[in-house]
């Protein structure tokens, strides 16, 4: 057994993956050539709502180089719509068919010599719209006189479900106060460096699709592709490349253009290449959902919260696809966050607006859902007069309860909430602080803290996306899972290999494998290559295939390190026999195994391997030739969800804060930061490096979605901020300086006691904000219920207040 | 958006009327107007190259002059649509007779969607104000010269 120290699990090793980054040697979608290859440019819709009352592509036609025009109709002709896991009739294509929902929804496909022509192709194709109203706005959505979007579905809720866990009543009952509010959240995206790519192809011969693409997973969808468009899963190869530049979520809606691109190749006969542009990406690829918020805590005159009331709507845009209405549900199992609340009343409704169209978006769901929380429970403490940081602790789970069962099904593996909230207000001294608020409040400055505490579930169950079902209607096909396959081996002369499909955009999959491979078989991570690639013909994978949800620190490694377990299984066999020691003498180090006290008495590992490779014939009874191992692994604590809408919809649970002190400037309404502590506990941390990466990102993506970026639509549908002008994307300029802790509470439920972590921060960091900003202007009874923040708004609240006093 | 202003010529109500309602004066006025042909009375096919930021583009659509009462006041409907994406507006035109002449009163709002709107929002009155600002001085130049 490895000490921490020799370990190469928690060293702080530097990347693999970067010197092929930084030397411009990554192996990026947009460099690929095909033979033959075209390129397509998509017409988009400039209307929110409209019939199409015509297309006239022939004038596109007569440009030279430009070899063809699909449209919605060859679409309609070529597939069926996307299966969705809700009740109501859905009709979502891959282009617009009669109907435009949203500005930028394709509507034609035109395919070129090269993008220039195909863009001019575009400019040459007329549209005749029938401008239809939209619904911008998602409680105007839900409203008997809103336009309604899908009239199969006849209103605009796609889906709408109540759940009541514990004794809401008697929680009601019980309490002694209660507070209230309403809560908003922006629709924002993680605009990933690189934008969405496809390359398509189709053999009609072989009648086999092949396809390119940055795709993030889950791979489920692949099978809905194959639904969609009606052919068998082995007729539809998909190759997602080991090098993607970012996907934070992203890159899960994208399986709507690999099927576009598909049959725009098989209709052209020609391999096709797609490669969106920022503007595109902004308005069609896929963003969060925003999200309007009701929500009502019961309290004790203690401060301990005893039930909670909450109406939650959310808007997927102009169509429901899958894997939404995930957005509603995918926190189902950590809707308490780190409190011990047993009883809740909630109602959750999906709704249709004329916006773009949305996927899970780093943090999927929690950034909204702890706003709301986070800041009631700032509001319950106002009222109590209690201090922020009191509340917390006398409502967190204690460090002796886990694991730990939420009321929602959440099966909480390990933590100690008290230790790690107490490590950040030490990191930013919490009463030293207090102190200066009150000295800046005398001279009249609007001094700030905020805090924010939250659960980041990693690794997703996939049984949370029935929920949006009844149990009764979802009862016939259960689904649940996180399994990741891996397999590992050693090569005749003795090298190392590990083929995985964790399908990253780039977290340092590669290093971490490398690590942990050689803590195990006691090599050095120069040793070990890893191919790290998806191919839906040459790799066992499943339908919770990829790199989402945080998954690869938990399951990822988790089945790595049995399948590692396993190789060692057979190679203790061989050496066993070759040394003449007992398999539970021995040990695997420095590229060796040997008698753990007799050193001398040692085989190489790579001679193991020569003897499992060169001579077939000469291997013991039972013994197999070559040395690898294989798993496909699920965690057993993803089951599908119960009769009572119960569902642990994650396999391990983070605790992460943010302790922020901030200052606003009456006169300007800018936000300062003074100082900020992120306390974390992921578990075991596996490369520190990582992990501090993983933790600033989250930290800038939040910074973005709560002071600078929104998703603006005007009244008409127009989204106004469609380019980086407008979208704004912090700089390192508006970061501030953030001191980073960690406590690691292992959990009890993965190989190496590591969890997810790379969505934390941007889950606790709005309500952070946010509450700071409250109480910097609770002299002035402001509080703060909607994202984005930005100093003109808050100039206003400021004016509106002092003029009102 | 809003779209309202006034504008001076030193000319009289009858003559602003016979010179702005001309539709070959409103084809050269309008800037980046290639082409303004009559469909029927009061209604007529438009071409216009328009330029907002980056997003450079041509423009195909009508423009109609509509509840017209020379020379007191009439409405001015256009809307077009092209690769950059779609414009569409209206004004209340009216013309009320000053001491130096006839001021012309505009009332009116104007919808723009698509490519332009996504990139172009914040220049697009900026835009907007100076085309207005050279389609009424480009039409000063064809007011009669006045006699004192």
């Amino acid at each position: 057994m490895k000490s921490k120290m020799e370990a190469w699990v928690g060293k702080k090793m530097e990347r693999r993956e970067d010197a092929r980054f930084l030397t411009g040697r990554g192996k990026f979608l947009d460099d690929m050539r095909l033979p033959g290859m075209k390129h397509a440019a998509i017409l988009r819709s400039p209307h929110a709502h409209a019939k199409i009352s015509s297309i006239d592509f022939s004038a596109a036609l007569e440009l030279s180089g430009v070899i063809d025009v699909v449209t919605g109709e060859d679409i309609k002709a070529m597939s069926n719509p996307f299966p969705c896991g809700v009740n109501v009739p859905t009709e979502y294509y891959s282009c617009a068919v009669d109907r435009v929902r949203y500005v930028g929804e394709p509507v034609a496909v035109a395919v070129a010599e090269n993008r220039y022509i195909a863009e001019d192709a575009l400019d040459q194709i007329i549209v005749e719209y029938d401008v239809l109203e939209p619904v911008m706005d998602i409680e105007k959505a839900v409203s008997p006189d809103a336009p309604v979007l899908h009239d199969n579905i006849g209103s605009n809720i796609y889906a709408h479900r109540d759940f009541q866990y514990g004794d809401f009543e008697d929680a009601v009952r019980q309490s002694d106060i209660t507070v209230e509010g309403r809560y908003y959240f922006n629709k924002f995206g993680s605009t990933p460096l690189e934008t969405y790519v496809v390359i398509g192809s189709y053999n009609p011969f072989t009648e086999e699709f092949e396809v390119y693409s940055n795709y993030q997973g889950p791979f489920v969808n692949h099978s809905l592709v194959c639904i969609a468009l009606g052919v068998p899963e082995n007729k539809m190869r998909w190759i997602i490349p080991t090098d993607i530049g970012g996907g934070f979520g992203n890159k899960t809606g994208l399986y709507p253009y690999a099927a576009l691109m598909s049959l725009v190749a098989k209709k052209t006969g020609m391999t096709v290449k797609w490669n969106e542009d920022r503007r595109e990406h902004l308005l069609a690829s896929a963003t969060g959902t925003d999200r309007v918020t009701y929500i009502k805590a019961y309290l004790s005159k203690e401060g301990k919260i005893l039930g909670l009331k909450d109406k939650v709507m959310d808007s997927p845009g102009g169509y429901i696809r899958p894997p939404e209405p995930g957005c509603s549900f995918r926190s189902t199992g950590n809707h308490t966050g780190c409190y011990q609340i047993e009883n809740l009343d909630r109602d959750v409704s999906v709704v249709a607006t004329n916006k773009g169209l949305t996927a899970p978006n780093r943090g999927y769901g929690c950034g909204h859902l702890y706003f709301s929380l986070e800041s009631i429970v700032d509001k319950a403490a106002r009222k109590l007069g209690m201090d922020p940081a009191e509340i917390r602790m006398k409502n967190f789970i204690q460090p002796d309860q886990f694991p730990y069962m939420t009321a929602t099904g959440g099966i909480y593996d390990s933590g100690d909430y008290p230790k790690t909230l107490q490590l950040g207000l030490d990191m930013i001294k919490y009463d030293e602080m207090r102190a200066f608020q009150e000295e800046a409040r005398k001279q009249g400055r609007l001094v700030g803290i905020g805090l924010a505490t939250v659960i980041d579930p990693s690794v997703t169950n996939i049984a949370y996306v029935t929920l949006a079902k009844r149990p009764e209607d979802r009862k016939e096909k259960p689904k649940s899972g996180s399994g990741e396959s891996m397999l590992v081996k050693i090569d005749p002369l003795g090298t190392v290999h590990v083929i995985a499909c964790t399908n990253p955009q780039g977290q340092g999959h590669e290093t971490v494998i490398c690590q942990i491979v050689a803590d195990e078989l006691g090599v050095i991570p120069g040793d070990v290559t890893v191919h790290n690639v998806v191919d839906t013909h040459q790799r066992v994978f499943t339908i919770t295939t990829g790199s989402y949800s945080s998954r690869f620190a938990s399951v990822g490694t988790t089945a790595l390190v049995k399948a590692l377990r396993k190789l060692k299984k057979k190679i203790l066999v061989l050496a066993a026999d070759m040394i003449g020691a007992s398999e539970d003498e021995l040990e695997f180090a420095e590229n060796k195994v040997r008698v753990k006290a007799d050193p001398k008495r040692a085989v190489a590992l790579r001679h193991v391997a020569g003897r499992a490779h060169w001579d077939h014939g000469g291997l013991p009874d039972g013994v197999e030739p070559a040395l690898y191992a294989s798993v496909v692994y699920s965690m057993p604590t993803s089951k599908a969800p119960d009769e009572d809408d119960k569902v642990n919809s994650s396999n391990t649970y983070g605790f992460t804060g943010e302790a922020i002190v901030v200052e606003i400037d009456r006169n300007t309404g800018e936000i300062k930061f003074h100082k900020w502590a992120s306390f974390h506990d992921a578990g075991t941390i596996l490369n520190p490096p990582i992990v501090e990466g993983q933790v600033m990102g989250s930290i800038a993506h939040a910074i973005g979605s709560t002071l600078y970026e929104e998703l603006a639509y005007n009244e008409n549908g127009q989204c106004l901020t469609a380019s980086f002008q407008d979208y704004l994307v912090p700089t390192a300029m508006e970061i501030p300086r953030v001191e980073i802790g960690h406590v690691e509470s292992p959990s009890p439920f993965t190989a190496l006691g590591s969890k997810g972590c790379g969505e934390a921060s941007t889950e606790s960091t709005p309500a952070a904000i946010a509450n700071a900003i409250t109480d910097a202007l609770s002299p002035l009874g402001i509080e703060i219920t909607e994202l984005p923040i930005s100093p003109s708004k808050l100039w206003h609240m400021i004016q509106e207040a002092e003029n009102s006093n | 958006m809003d779209i309202n202003g006034k504008y001076t010529f030193n000319a009289q109500p009858e003559q602003v009327w016979g010179v702005m309602l001309n539709p070959e004066n409103l084809r050269d006025a309008l800037p980046g107007c290639d082409r303004l042909a009559e469909q029927a009375p009061g209604q007529y096919e438009a071409v216009m190259k328009i330029g907002i930021a980056a997003v450079k583009g041509t423009y195909k659509g009508k423009v109609e002059i509509a509840d017209a009462e020379e020379p007191v006041h009439y409405t001015l409907r256009g809307e077009g649509s092209g690769a950059p994406g779609f414009m569409k507006g209206s004004a209340v035109i009216e013309l009320q007779k000053s001491d130096t002449g006839t001021d012309v009163v505009y009332k009116g709002t104007m919808e723009v969607g698509g490519l332009v709107a996504g990139v172009g929002q914040r220049m697009i009155s900026g835009v907007v104000k100076m085309m207005l600002k050279q389609f009424f001085q480009n039409m000063s130049k064809k007011m009669p010269q006045q006699t004192n």
